[in-house]
């Protein structure tokens, strides 16, 4: 079995807002992140498989990167989370919950191989992983 | 309007029937501090042949890179595993605060490890951390001496 990792960036904006909240619980959660601001998003895509006896490949990169720019990437892109995608005009547009939604628009896209890990940086400094609803491996 | 946008489509996601993801959620920070990796039950040509430059009885120091990860449930409250600020806060009152310009030497107890190897460093993280934090909620540690050499500590893992 092989992990294979294709490495993808997107750019949006966002602000947190939870608007079952007043303003100022809101406010006092999340402070500055609550001000309309953006990110340049790192998504790396982990799949896992068996190279093919004819090609030597898990899957074509040149597919893989295809299908994330298909599914995630061009929905994403130079948009606003909170104001464009429908999902979080309910849910906060943090890294995890992104990374949540990443994962179940990947997931059922995958033929011939697992989808392992989507790990997801808001920064340099700062990314989250998630495994599916299995958890972490381990 | 946003959903009539062609990049929307598909991405009213259900959340799985109510099921909380669980989540992992790493922050990274920086510190840099001297020490010498020597250990006192050795002869000098001991410490010599085994640690070599890292030897050098003046010291020798690196900029660290510490990565903190949580792992839980994602509030459907606040969309987060951990407040980053209050974990920047902890991290920093319980780790970065003792070590950024310090000499690890000088924090490594004889219960911690033989010396300040980056291995033995990174056990002492976890227990100032893992002491501090709910129970299980610390789920990895990854200390970087250099971009080159990195040593992690992970729960239920080795090295703990």
């Amino acid at each position: 079995m092989i992990l294979l990792t294709k490495r993808v960036e997107f750019c949006a904006a966002h602000r947190y807002v939870n608007p079952r909240w007043t303003e100022e619980e809101n406010q006092r959660v999340f402070g500055k992140c609550g001000n309309e601001h953006g990110h340049n998003y790192v998504l790396e895509v982990t799949i896992q498989g068996d190279p093919s006896p004819d090609t030597g490949m898990v899957m074509d990169l040149k597919d893989l990167k295809d299908l994330i720019t298909e599914a995630v990437v061009d929905r994403f892109d130079h948009t606003h989370l909170n104001r464009d995608v429908p999902y979080f005009k309910e849910k906060v547009p943090t890294p995890e919950n992104l990374a949540v939604v990443i994962w179940e628009l990947l997931e059922p896209r995958l033929e011939h191989c697992t989808l392992h890990r989507v790990r997801l940086y808001e920064d340099g400094s700062f990314f989250v992983d998630y495994y599916g609803q299995r958890g972490s491996p381990g | 309007m946003a959903n009539a946008d062609p990049r929307a489509r598909e991405c009213n996601v259900a959340s799985r029937g109510g099921e909380v993801p669980v989540v992992e959620v790493t922050r990274a920070y920086q510190f840099s501090a001297a020490h010498r990796l020597h250990n006192p039950r050795f002869s000098p040509a001991e410490n010599a042949r085994i640690y070599g430059r890292c030897n050098n009885p003046n010291g020798h120091g690196h900029s660290y890179r510490l990565e903190v990860t949580i792992r839980g449930p994602v509030s459907p409250d606040t969309g987060r595993v951990e407040d980053a600020q209050l974990l920047d806060a902890l991290v920093r009152d319980r780790v970065i605060a003792r070590v950024d310009r310090a000499n690890l030497d000088d924090l490594i107890a004889p219960t911690d490890g033989p010396t300040s190897t980056t291995e033995v460093v990174a056990g002492l993280f976890w227990r100032l951390l893992d002491g501090a934090l709910p129970a299980g909620r610390l789920h990895r540690l990854r200390l970087e001496e250099t971009p080159n050499n990195f040593f992690e500590v992970e729960r239920d893992g080795v090295g703990r």
